[in-house]
């Protein structure tokens, strides 16, 4: 092995420029393999962590308008969900899917704490939302099943709007400007957290107790807080009707069993309201497991993509490999001839090289992978830690945009599979000069 | 007898036919030191291709040894050249990057021998034929003469049973010429080296035992040169 090495390495020195400036277009071609990898990675990332907040198993429903015309109703009638659907939902036609369902009130309110004061849409819910939202719970807790039974006004609220009825200056929510926010005002938002705890608030000319404050990501809304269920219905005088159904499901493990679900679903719902079986804008439904799947097809399709442009961006320095490759086989038809005189075998030529298309690739190919590992970091520490603020929400941009050990594995693979591709026609003609060529005089 | 050839014959087929070797019968027994004289296009070049397995044949038999040679892989021939027969060329053949003692050791390599024991070997050879000192150098840094010795030490390290020698003078002065002679004489001698020398020079040839003369494809006569008198320009001179 250190034999062939000794003459890869002879063969390279007396070519150093030739060499390098082929070794140069590979290093390119993995380097922005690397770099497309690891800003995909980052992209992905960046919407996985604003999906990171719903689970992958629930379905919203809310009223819509009917858009056919059905058992003598015209179409554009609006549909009113009530205490029937959630109870239908529940009920025994789709016990084999359904887990909770928990339907939800609404209504616009203010809260005024002090001299504070913050508008934010109050909704009427169930503990089981806890769950289906992933709502996480940073002080305090979530509502429970006293709360609803008892109808008591408690409040959840989310972190932002404590910030804005105890910050200093601000009055107005959802006002936040600026890079990594939670980062900059953590610790200060914790204290302010639990200061909040078994604080009275004002809403809707009634007094509220505080029992939770919830976390508030970069994406969701942060103006939304939450009371029992029962309570706001009846506060608000909201009858029967509810704004929302969320349920969680099991058992649905494609698109098409989900697809079949929700037409099912929709049907029976639709039923209820005089509007046909099919209409699908009498109601709407958001699956967040289709949902999940669309992600995930798209991560693939995107990542596929990104791999076929960075190969293709490497196929130019392979060619070029290649290309010198062949250079040398010329140059060096005599030499090979007296070795094959000598007693060299056909595969004794090829392996030379072979050997020396894979080291001139794998060689050159590292240097581009470790200088697109930097690039990636320098990538992270910049646009990865910036983020930009998109209608009340906080987006970043790149989330973590570097590539893993299997990556780097991978690359590994492509580099060696690549030497031996450039590397394979020039060697077949080498192992192809004749032993005759030793005695031909230069 | 160490060589045999019946009836060889050989034709090249670039566009006109041309029939090079027309029915070859030759035999060279082990010791001897033999050389093989002719003009350019007489078909001694095509003649040493097939003697050093560098080219196929078209008919006939071709033994070395008793094994008949013939229809061999690539992978063979390249086995039966490494093992049985050393090569010293007109334009010495060594490999410009390499140094003196890689040269030599270069067959062994070949032969899958480990890097100390073909160092060690290379480095013998290289002593015996008076180039100990110069193993480190590159063929660019030495004389004609010294370069053909180097040749020869890489011929004789596999222990072949025949060295074939294309032209070895050609691109010595005489007096090298000589001296490189000599040494072949002096192995064949003292080594019992079986020596079959290619050339056009009958000064060459006259230091050789027996001279086999080929014309237009055909052997003509062989003589016995064992009293060296061949040359018409003198005993043990090689005129240029």
């Amino acid at each position: 092995m250190r034999d062939v090495f000794t003459e890869i390495w002879e063969s390279i020195r007396r070519n150093k420029l030739r060499t390098c400036l082929t070794g140069f277009a590979v290093s390119w071609g993995i380097f922005m393999l690397i770099v497309l990898l690891g800003a995909g990675n980052g992209l992905m990332n960046a919407f996985l962590r604003g999906g990171e907040g719903l689970s992958t198993n629930t379905m919203e429903v809310w009223p819509r308008r009917t858009s056919k015309p059905y058992d003598g109703l015209r179409e554009g009638r609006r549909i009113e969900l009530d205490q029937g659907d959630a109870d239908v939902t529940a009920g025994p036609l789709f016990s084999q899917y359904v887990d909770d369902v928990a339907p939800t009130v609404s209504n616009s309110a203010t809260i005024n704490y002090g001299k504070k004061y913050v508008s934010g849409q109050m909704e009427g819910n169930y503990p089981a939302r806890q769950q289906m939202e992933k709502i996480e719970v940073i002080e305090g807790r979530f509502l429970n099943e006293k709360d609803i039974r008892e109808r008591r006004k408690v409040v959840v609220l989310p972190e932002s709007i404590v910030e804005n009825l105890l910050g200093e200056g601000v009055t107005d929510s959802g006002a936040q400007i600026g890079r990594r926010r939670f980062s900059v005002s953590g610790d200060n938002s914790a204290v302010l957290a639990k200061s909040m705890i078994g604080k009275f608030v004002k809403i809707g000319g009634m007094m509220w107790r505080v029992v939770g404050v919830t976390k508030s990501d970069e994406s969701s809304n942060s103006n939304t807080f939450y009371a029992p269920f029962t309570t706001v219905r009846t506060v608000y005088g909201k009858g029967k009707a509810i704004d929302e159904i969320i349920f969680s499901f099991h058992g649905l493990n494609s698109q098409a069993e989900s697809d079949a679900f929700e037409k099912e679903y929709r049907a029976a719902i639709n039923k209820r309201h005089r509007a046909a079986p099919d209409d699908e804008r009498a109601i709407g439904i958001w699956n967040s497991f289709a949902e999940h799947l669309q992600m995930n097809k798209g991560e693939r399709i995107l990542s596929t993509a990104l791999w076929v442009i960075g190969l293709f961006t490497l196929l130019g320095g392979i060619v070029g490999v290649s290309n010198i490759m062949l250079i040398t086989v010329k140059e060096r038809t005599h030499e090979f001839g007296i070795r094959k005189a000598i007693g060299a075998s056909p595969w004794d030529i090829t392996k030379l090289i072979l050997a020396e298309s894979v080291s001139i690739t794998a060689v050159f190919g590292y240097l581009g992978m470790f200088l697109g590992m930097i690039a990636c970091e320098i990538l992270d520490k910049t646009v990865g830690q910036s983020s930009v603020s998109i209608m009340d929400a906080q987006i970043a941009m790149l989330v973590n945009p570097t590539v893993g050990l299997n990556v780097a594995l991978e690359a590994t693979l492509v580099l060696i599979i690549a030497g031996s591709i450039a590397g394979f026609f020039p060697a077949r003609k080498a192992a192809q000069v004749r032993p005759i060529e030793a005695l031909r005089a230069e | 007898m160490l060589i045999e050839l019946k009836d060889v014959n050989k034709t090249y087929n670039n566009g006109q036919p041309l029939h090079v070797l027309k029915g070859i019968n030759l035999e060279i027994d082990r010791g001897e030191f033999v050389s093989i004289m002719g003009a350019s296009g007489s078909g001694k070049s095509t003649l040493l291709n097939i003697l050093g397995i560098l080219d196929n044949y078209d008919t006939g038999e071709y033994y070395i040894d008793g094994r008949l040679i013939r229809g061999l892989t690539e992978r063979q021939a390249a086995d039966y050249r490494n093992h049985l027969i050393g090569f010293i060329f007109q334009s010495f053949n060594l490999i410009g990057f390499k140094t003196a003692v890689e040269n030599v050791e270069l067959p062994l390599f070949y032969q899958g021998v480990p890097r100390a024991k073909r160092h060690q070997l290379a480095m013998e050879y290289l002593d015996r034929l008076g180039l100990a000192d110069w193993a480190k150098h590159y063929p660019n840094e030495m004389s004609g003469g010294q370069k053909q010795r180097v040749a020869i030490a890489r011929s004789l390290i596999t222990h072949p049973q025949i060295i074939l020698a294309d032209e070895p003078t050609g691109a010595l002065d005489s007096k090298t010429s000589e001296e490189v002679m000599q040494l072949l004489g002096q192995l064949n001698r003292e080594e019992k080296v079986t020596i079959i020398v290619v050339t056009h020079e009958s000064g060459v040839a006259n230091c050789t035992d027996k001279i086999v003369h080929i014309k237009d494809g055909i052997i003509g006569k062989i003589e016995d040169n064992r009293q060296h008198h061949a040359s018409q320009f003198g005993v043990n001179t090689i005129m240029k």
